[in-house]
């Protein structure tokens, strides 16, 4: 009897795991996520017409990495930092100086230049931390500004306005050969960084991370110890975006104070993020993507006339007018339209309640065997 | 439920508790003792400095002077999360849930992890969301757990604030006017709810405005007038006290 129906019954739990697999798979789903988009992504160097438009995919996923290092403070926390550009910068000049003065290996001078700007950041943030809403956000400006004087200003070290000119890593490469590989090395780095991602939001550590965006004097009184948790939260964004710099720094080979450190750079990321949707894995990807080509085709177009930063403040204003929280919040929220409300406003008294409850416990053995005989048929 | 009786544990004492606001000394000089296994209440007309006790006691707020005692510990200037973690639960005046997340990741919240390992760990383990699902079922809202949190009515935000609260099993649990803003039926649900906590061995100090609810409930009470104790007792001497009548009724 059992061999009969087998055959029957086979894809039903393979179905049924596949569906309701809530429990076991629903870990690695995110991961899953992540290697399809990164492998969707790996195809661009084989479609792009061009070596141009190869490196302009180099420039996005440039900005990917930015924005989703970003998310990592600026979307569990809410604090909005506009200085994550200091970390950028740090992480271009410290790759750079390490390269032309120790001749380090390309890959170890950026994970140290990385880890370097990790430590710089803790100060930093204790400091920029003990204050909330605009006013964390006008500290993190400052950051940025005075990083770009003493930049600007300390030209023996670092070039100053003349710009320091970074040796390849790859020498014998030839210009799109250059792009391509710098375009995977990118990639490799998004890739982890939304693996941190995703790992942060799912921990207890994300967990009072978002408590502190909701509501940070509640969090604080459940027991969280908000300000060594947003500390942490800093630095390891700081780190990411600081990497990310270090391979600009390889891949442009040429830095420029008034370009490491503009203000306008931390802006574009802020508003990818945004555009993207700040509570989701993908939300700054597609930000970034969104964004930094939108940035490419208006200097491209419009490069001659200051047009194109004028395309960046409608953009902003766009989002805050109509996506304040996001495209893809704005796609959940769409989808959630045609689903049933989930709230309903049931008050009941002391007693009522208890007798649901007693109910809801006493008639379990018939539903369940009832669900489960419905399950065999 | 014996009489209050001083000699039993004291849970919190505050002593000479000092804090002013400008030139307004919201909470003056204020000794008070609060008693361990019983349902404290603080009382007092508005104005009275109950919140700010309530917040230099929890650490929200630094107190100018004075020293907060909590199990036995002085826990003066700490912060709010030590003194959490340290056996207090509380809730806020004005009801505080995290607004944009559903009701069962508000619980989680409550969590208190202690270690990297367990920081690290996935919030959603099965151990703590049986733990938020038994919490919520007692304070009634097991069937809204997948609401965002400002979804739902005023009054279930009350108890979702209650139940996170309740999460870490605080032996100590401070509740900041639980009846303000509850229509009665929710009212007497709570009571009920505290009235089971204390049975199973949790202390409370409750401030509140409404009478009925604290008279019934309470065992120990004490009244704040101008940012200190005025009058301290059960509720039938409290309320027979002359000096509590004055503050009130301002003869």
């Amino acid at each position: 009897m059992r061999s009969a129906s087998d055959e029957r019954t086979r894809p039903a739990p393979a179905l049924s795991a596949a569906a309701g697999g809530v429990g076991g798979t629903s870990r690695l789903r995110p991961v899953i996520a992540i290697a399809v988009v990164v492998a969707v992504l790996a195809l661009w160097p084989s479609v792009a017409p061009n070596a141009y438009m190869l490196s302009a995919g180099v420039v996005v996923l440039n900005y990917a990495v930015l924005a989703t290092g970003w998310n990592i403070m600026g979307g569990f926390t809410g604090y909005i930092s506009l200085g994550h550009v200091a970390f950028f910068g740090l992480g271009s000049y410290g790759t750079g100086l390490l390269v032309i003065h120790t001749g380090m290996n390309w890959l170890l001078a950026t994970l140290v230049s990385a880890l370097a700007v990790a430590v710089i950041t803790v100060p930093i943030g204790f400091a920029a931390l003990r204050v909330r809403g605009s006013s964390f956000v006008i500290v993190t400006i400052a950051l940025v500004l005075v990083l770009q004087l003493i930049f600007q200003s300390w030209s023996v070290v670092t070039g100053g306005s003349g710009g320091l000119v970074v040796p390849r890593p790859f020498p014998d490469m030839l210009r799109p050969e250059h792009h391509e590989t710098f375009f995977y090395i990118f990639l490799a780095l998004l890739a982890v960084t939304l693996l941190v991602w995703t790992v942060i939001d799912r921990s207890r550590f994300g967990a009072s991370l978002k408590g502190v965006r909701e509501d940070e004097d509640k969090a604080e009184s459940l027991g969280a110890p908000t300000g060594k948790l947003k500390l942490i939260a800093f630095v390891i964004s700081a780190f990411f975006v600081a990497v990310a710099g270090g391979f600009y720094a390889l891949w442009f080979a040429d830095l420029d104070p008034l370009f490491q450190f503009r203000i306008i750079l931390s802006s574009w990321i802020v508003l990818m993020a945004l555009l993207g949707g700040v509570r989701y894995l993908f939300g700054p990807l597609l930000g970034a993507i969104v964004v930094g080509s939108a940035l490419e085709y208006f200097v491209l177009e419009h490069g001659d006339t200051q047009f194109h930063l004028v395309a960046t403040g409608l953009l902003l204003g766009l989002v805050v007018l109509f996506l304040p929280d996001g495209v893809l919040t704005g796609v959940a929220q769409l989808f959630r339209r045609f689903r049933p409300e989930a709230t309903s406003i049931r008050e009941v008294s002391a007693e009522d309640l208890r007798r649901q409850q007693e109910e809801q416990e006493a008639p379990q053995q018939p539903t369940t065997s009832k669900e489960a005989s419905d399950d065999r048929g | 439920m014996t009489a209050a009786d001083p000699t039993t544990g004291v849970v919190l004492r505050t002593d000479k508790l000092t804090k002013s606001f400008g030139g307004v000394r919201a909470v003056d000089e204020a000794t008070t003792e609060f008693y361990q296994g019983r349902i404290n209440g603080l009382i007092g007309p508005n104005g009275s400095g109950k919140t700010t006790f309530f917040n230099c006691v929890t650490g929200m707020i630094r107190p100018d002077s004075g020293t907060v005692t909590m199990h036995g510990k002085n826990v003066t200037r700490w912060a709010p999360h030590r003194i959490a973690r340290a056996g207090l639960g509380r809730s806020f005046q004005l009801c505080r849930v995290f607004p944009r997340m559903t009701v069962l990741e508000n619980m989680l919240v409550a969590v208190q992890p202690r270690s990297l390992g367990e920081y690290l760990a996935n919030s959603r383990n099965s151990e703590s969301v049986d733990k938020a699902r038994r919490m919520l079922a007692r304070v009634g809202i097991d069937h809204l757990e997948n609401s965002e949190a400002r979804d739902i009515s005023y009054g279930q935000q009350k108890l979702l604030e209650l139940g996170s609260t309740l999460m870490t099993d605080p032996p100590f649990v401070m509740l900041d006017e639980p009846a303000g803003g509850v229509n009665p039926s929710l009212i007497e649900r709570i009571a009920v709810l505290v009235r089971e906590l204390n049975e199973e061995g949790t202390t409370f100090l409750i401030v509140e405005h409404n009478m009925e609810l604290i008279m019934s409930l309470c065992d120990h009470i004490v009244v704040f007038d101008r940012g200190r104790q005025i009058a301290a007792g059960t509720p039938d001497a409290v309320q027979a006290d002359p000096k509590v009548l004055e503050a009130y009724l301002g003869v």
